[in-house]
């Protein structure tokens, strides 16, 4: 991935991080704000419900004390009292409860029996204790009960008052339904409320116009815990009224005249409008950061592009060095770091183009400096002979002119071998300024290589110092060479073979591919080459051998790279020395021949 | 001389004062009677399967006679029939005609008795040996029969048809019906050609359907002589020192359950026997007759009430819950116990009430009474399509005989009808007894209440005479303020 892409990924995935971010941000402060809407809305219903609730009660206890305190209660609590029937009595609640708008009224007897009872009048007679069994005494306001009626058990808002005479108490106990106090109230648009009615035997049920939407059973569970653990605790369902849509059920715990809770008071506030809102707001948000995000993709890719232009400059010059050409220059426009920069690499190129000079010039100096040592090493060897026998020569003619003949003859021999020495190594210099340039064809370097190692047969199967012949051959392509440099190159690495195992071993030959090459290797199994050995085993004119020119691998890395190929050597010290040839495949393209 | 000043004026002023006493009682011709009727009648014909046969009775009997009549005490007494035989054997009356007039002037004949009978009974056999006799053969002995020939639906009634179809019934009664509004009104006009002296009202109107609060509006602001009352306004009118006038407790209050075999809805599914005693038991009646009926009423373990038999006592009717209990968890060990619905006269608030205190106590037993109001219980063809498990009935007691009004009672149960002829054939209390047991034995009738029947007189109205079953007997009324 190029710089630019990698500074335009980057770049986009902050700004599109940030702008994320803020729209997140939005978003939740928006969800927190309409939730506290909604928190104050269903809070605002409640106070509602609670003051009707608390209005309810005191009118039901004001109506509860009125018929308590009526003169015509008292005097048939009076009269009951002195031992009058009850049963002259059983309709006396009902004509009380009309005239108070109570639902319920039961007048009921010191022993708790019923003696008249408005909502439930065939009810007379039965023992109604819960209050009298009570250690604590009840509440003077009206509290929650449930109410048994021919219809059932019904969730209402009752009071208590003693009726006192002659030392007796009757007792008066009214009241209302409660789901009046439901139907009373107005929720606005969006809210619904209702009551879950919870007897204590038997299953509840839900009161109030809106009873039919909180059906669900997260709705349910949530009332059962909130009977519980007698707290406020709410929940989020899927609306009754409109499939998908989403609405918090808040339930309250309304309390009764003992712990336990008799009913829920539960408000649905429906989400409808908030999620409609929210959605347009992450909506919004996602159209700003898609805008956000596309602006800044592309402002980030002009930004990217002029500051990785200069990069990529430096880059291209770099990889032109690298390939050689040192001549390159980079364009140094403005003064930050990048114009720093391509001033720098001007300035190393043209340091390195200077190193590389004087590094050519030692080099060529050293050469010749080489060149004359080998070269006076060579020609001194042969012309210390060459004047010993000219100076024999003077000394017998001075010394013994009758043994002048013989010594001159023996002399002559010895000076034609001396020059004849003298012109090999004159030869050997100029084949080695001669080398030939290379005519390419297809060759099957497998049957070069065999070849080759059939000719040296005979040589390597000289005893004492045996020398075995592996070969591994590969499946290789024909390669682009001349047969007869090629051969010689190869002759001269079994050579040098040879020659590094005096005490015989094993010559491996091996032919493989490799990428676009074809690979030849040779092996052998000698006392191998020191680390400097190998750096320096192809340069001209050195040689490990007591007798060699120095040349023979000079050559040899010459030929092949007048090849196209590749030439190293690895070697392991007592493990022997591995020479690695790469050739290219013939039809793999031309070669520049040339030394 | 003071002393005979005084005397003088104290004994003219006693004599003056008897003089008046004396003009009040004596009774006067004239004046309309109105009274007030709480049901709606809807025909006057005595075999008409009508709502409400004690209303439509009560204004039938001013229009037709029986053969036989019952005096306030219960004692038959001659009416169409001046005397009367049998064979020793019960099975074979003859009946000797008086001289009567039908309404609408023709003579009465032993035919026209004959022919009206047949359509009372057809399963006896009757004949006119000649004008003024009336044979009547049944295939078992009956002991009573002048008691049965005394029931309403025993009157003799002409029934012709006019030109347009309709029905018109022609009676001998001391009244004629001169407009009949049916279910609102009908006005009864004093017959000049009775057989026993005209009555002495000109007219006697009734006013069907209002309710008893109407009623006792009405009462109070209206010209009525006399309205119905329900049993818990008793006491209201009362403390008022206004006239109340009550029946022995003759009504009987059951519960009847409704089966296919005894004229409920076909395919009812019937309630299981044990239920059906657990309710029988768990009932406190008591409660409902001191309470709902003002202790007017009394508790009812018989068909009969205790006053007319005298062996009532022996069915027990005291409540017992706890074996109320065991039979309600016997039966749900081998069935489903459902709820029973129970339906109460739509019209009767007090039937309302029992009902509600029937499912408290049924509920103290486990057993689920679900009430329900109910146009035309009383019918017993629109009883057949009621889809509810039991009704609550209120029949009237028919006759002061005990077999006699054991077999009507069944009759209007729409129960038993097999045991007829042995009710009728009974001749000991004690064989009626044996019958009544085993008629409640299946509980398939469930006794609550012997309820009075209540009713308000003006002070105006003189000779009202209302028989112990409730049965009003109005020939010898009277009003004052006629001429």
């Amino acid at each position: 991935m190029s710089l630019k892409s990698k500074l335009l990924l980057l770049i986009t995935i902050s700004i599109t991080a940030s702008v994320g971010a803020v729209a997140w941000l939005i978003e939740e402060r928006a969800h927190e704000a309409f939730r506290q809407v909604e928190r104050d809305r269903t809070s605002a219903l409640v106070n509602q419900f609670r003051r009707e609730f608390e209005h309810e009660g005191e009118e039901i206890t004001r109506g509860v004390e009125s018929v308590a305190g009526s003169d015509a209660m008292l005097r048939t609590a009076t009269e009951l009292a002195n031992g009058a029937e009850y049963a002259n009595y059983v309709n006396e609640a009902a004509q009380n409860a009309a005239a108070q708008r109570l639902d319920f009224l039961d007048l009921i007897a010191p022993d708790g029996a019923i003696i008249s009872s408005a909502h439930w009048p065939a009810r007379f007679g039965y023992k109604q204790r819960w209050f009298l069994d009570r250690p604590a005494p009840l509440p003077q306001q009206a509290f929650l009960k449930h109410i048994e009626t021919p219809q059932g058990s019904v969730l209402a808002m009752i009071c208590l008052r003693p009726v006192r005479v002659h030392g007796l108490s009757f007792y008066l106990i009214g009241g209302r339904k409660l789901d009046a106090v439901v139907q009373s109230l107005s929720p606005p648009t969006g809210l619904r409320v209702s009551i879950f009615s919870s007897p204590e035997q038997g299953p509840g049920e839900l009161l109030g116009p809106a009873k039919e939407s909180f059906g669900s059973p997260k709705t349910t569970a949530l009332v059962q815990k909130v009977l519980a653990q007698r707290n406020e605790a709410s929940t989020t369902v899927e609306s009754a009224q409109a499939l998908g849509q989403e609405e918090i059920v808040h339930a309250i715990p309304l309390p009764g005249y003992t712990d336990r809770a008799p009913a829920v008071l539960l408000v649905a506030n429906s989400l409808e409008q908030e999620l409609l809102l929210e959605k347009r707001i992450r909506n919004i948000s996602l159209v700003i950061a898609g805008v956000g995000v596309f602006i800044g993709v592309v402002v980030s890719g002009i930004v990217t592009a002029r500051f990785s232009r200069p990069i990529r400059t430096l880059a291209e010059a770099a990889a032109e060095i690298g390939h050689g050409n040192w001549n390159v220059r980079v364009e140094t426009s403005g003064k930050d770091e990048i114009g720093k920069l391509a001033v720098a690499f001007n300035q190393m190129t043209e340091e390195l183009m200077g190193q590389r000079e004087r590094l050519v010039q030692s080099e060529r100096v050293a050469a010749w400096r080489e060149l004359a040592r080998r070269l006076a090493h060579e020609l001194k060897n042969p012309l210390f002979p060459l004047q010993i026998t000219v100076e024999n020569l003077l000394r017998a003619r001075q010394n013994s002119p009758e043994m002048f003949d013989e010594v001159f003859r023996e002399s002559t021999i010895t000076l034609l071998a001396e020059i004849a020495n003298l012109k090999t190594i004159i030869g050997r210099f100029s084949d080695f300024s001669k080398m030939p340039a290379p005519q390419l064809q297809a060759v099957d370097l497998n049957e070069m290589v065999r070849g080759v190692a059939q000719l040296f047969q005979a040589q390597l199967n000289r005893e004492p110092a045996r020398i075995k012949p592996a070969l591994h051959l590969g499946d290789v392509s024909l390669v682009n060479a001349d047969p007869v440099l090629l051969r010689r190159v190869i002759e001269n690495l079994v050579l040098n073979a040879i020659d590094a195992m005096p005490k015989g071993g094993t010559l491996t030959f091996l032919t493989t591919t490799a990428d676009r090459f074809a690979v030849f290797e040779l092996s052998d199994s000698g006392a191998g080459l020191t680390l400097e050995e190998c750096e320096r085993l192809f340069t001209p004119y050195y040689t490990t051998k007591q007798h060699g020119t120095g040349l023979g691998l000079a050559i040899v890395q010459s030929v092949v790279s007048d090849h196209g190929g590749k030439i190293t050597v690895s070697s392991k010290k007592d493990q022997g020395t591995t020479f690695h040839v790469e050739l290219p495949f013939a039809g793999a393209g031309t070669v520049e021949s040339g030394h | 001389m003071k002393r005979l000043l005084f005397r003088l004026f104290a004994i003219s002023s006693l004599v003056l004062l008897a003089a008046g006493s004396h003009a009040s009682s004596r009774p006067r011709y004239g004046g309309a009677v109105r009274i007030l009727l709480h049901d709606k009648v809807m025909s006057l014909d005595p075999l008409s399967d009508e709502d409400h046969s004690a209303a439509r009775d009560r204004m039938a009997a001013l229009a037709f006679e029986n053969l036989i009549g019952m005096d306030a005490q219960g004692h038959s007494r001659p009416m169409l029939a001046s005397s009367w035989h049998s064979d020793p054997a019960k099975r074979a009356w003859q009946f000797h005609l008086r001289l009567a007039n039908f309404h609408d002037g023709a003579v009465l004949t032993a035919a026209d008795a004959a022919a009206s009978l047949q359509k009372s009974n057809p399963a006896w056999k009757y004949s006119a040996p000649d004008r003024q006799t009336v044979m009547i053969e049944t295939p078992s002995p009956v002991q009573h029969m002048p008691e049965i020939l005394a029931l309403s639906r025993y009157a003799i009634v002409k029934r012709q048809t006019d030109a347009s179809g309709a029905t018109i019934l022609a009676g001998t009664g001391s009244y004629r019906v001169a407009q009949w509004q049916p279910g609102e009104r009908a006005q009864f006009i004093a017959n000049e050609d009775y057989w026993g002296g005209r009555p002495f009202a000109d007219a006697i109107e009734f006013q069907m359907g209002s309710s008893l609060r109407e009623q006792l509006m009405d009462r109070q602001l209206g010209p009525y002589a006399a309205t119905e009352l329900s049993i818990d306004q008793i006491r209201a009118v009362e403390q008022n020192n206004q006239s109340v006038t009550l029946s022995r407790p003759a009504d009987l209050l059951a519960i009847v359950f409704l089966q296919p075999e005894s004229g409920g809805k076909p395919g009812k599914k019937t309630v299981d026997p044990r239920i059906r005693e657990a309710l029988a038991l768990a009932v406190n009646r008591a409660a409902i007759s001191n309470v709902l009926f003002q202790r007017k009423a009394t508790p009812a373990a018989g068909l009969l009430p205790q006053w007319l038999t005298g062996y009532e006592f022996m069915f027990g009717g005291a409540t017992n819950l706890d074996r109320a209990r065991e039979l309600r968890a016997d039966a749900a060990a081998f069935v489903v116990v459902s709820p029973i619905s129970l339906a109460y006269d739509f019209a009767d608030p007090q039937a309302k009430l029992v009902a509600e205190r029937i499912a408290v106590d049924a509920r103290e037993a486990g057993i689920v009474v679900q009430p329900y109001a109910e146009s035309h219980i009383n019918n017993k063809t629109a009883r057949s399509s009621i889809n509810a498990d039991a009704v609550l009935l209120r029949v009237p007691l028919q006759s002061v005989d005990p077999q006699t009004a054991l077999a009507a009672r069944i009759d209007d149960l729409g129960l038993f009808p097999e045991s007829s002829p042995a009710i009728l054939a009974a001749a000991r209390p004690e064989d009626l007894l044996e019958i009544e047991r085993k008629l409640l034995a299946g509980n398939r009738v469930v006794p609550v209440a012997h309820i009075p029947q209540a009713l308000w007189l003006n002070n105006n109205a003189h000779n009202w005479q209302q028989m112990v079953t409730g049965a009003w007997q109005l020939d010898q009324l009277w009003v004052e303020g006629a001429r």
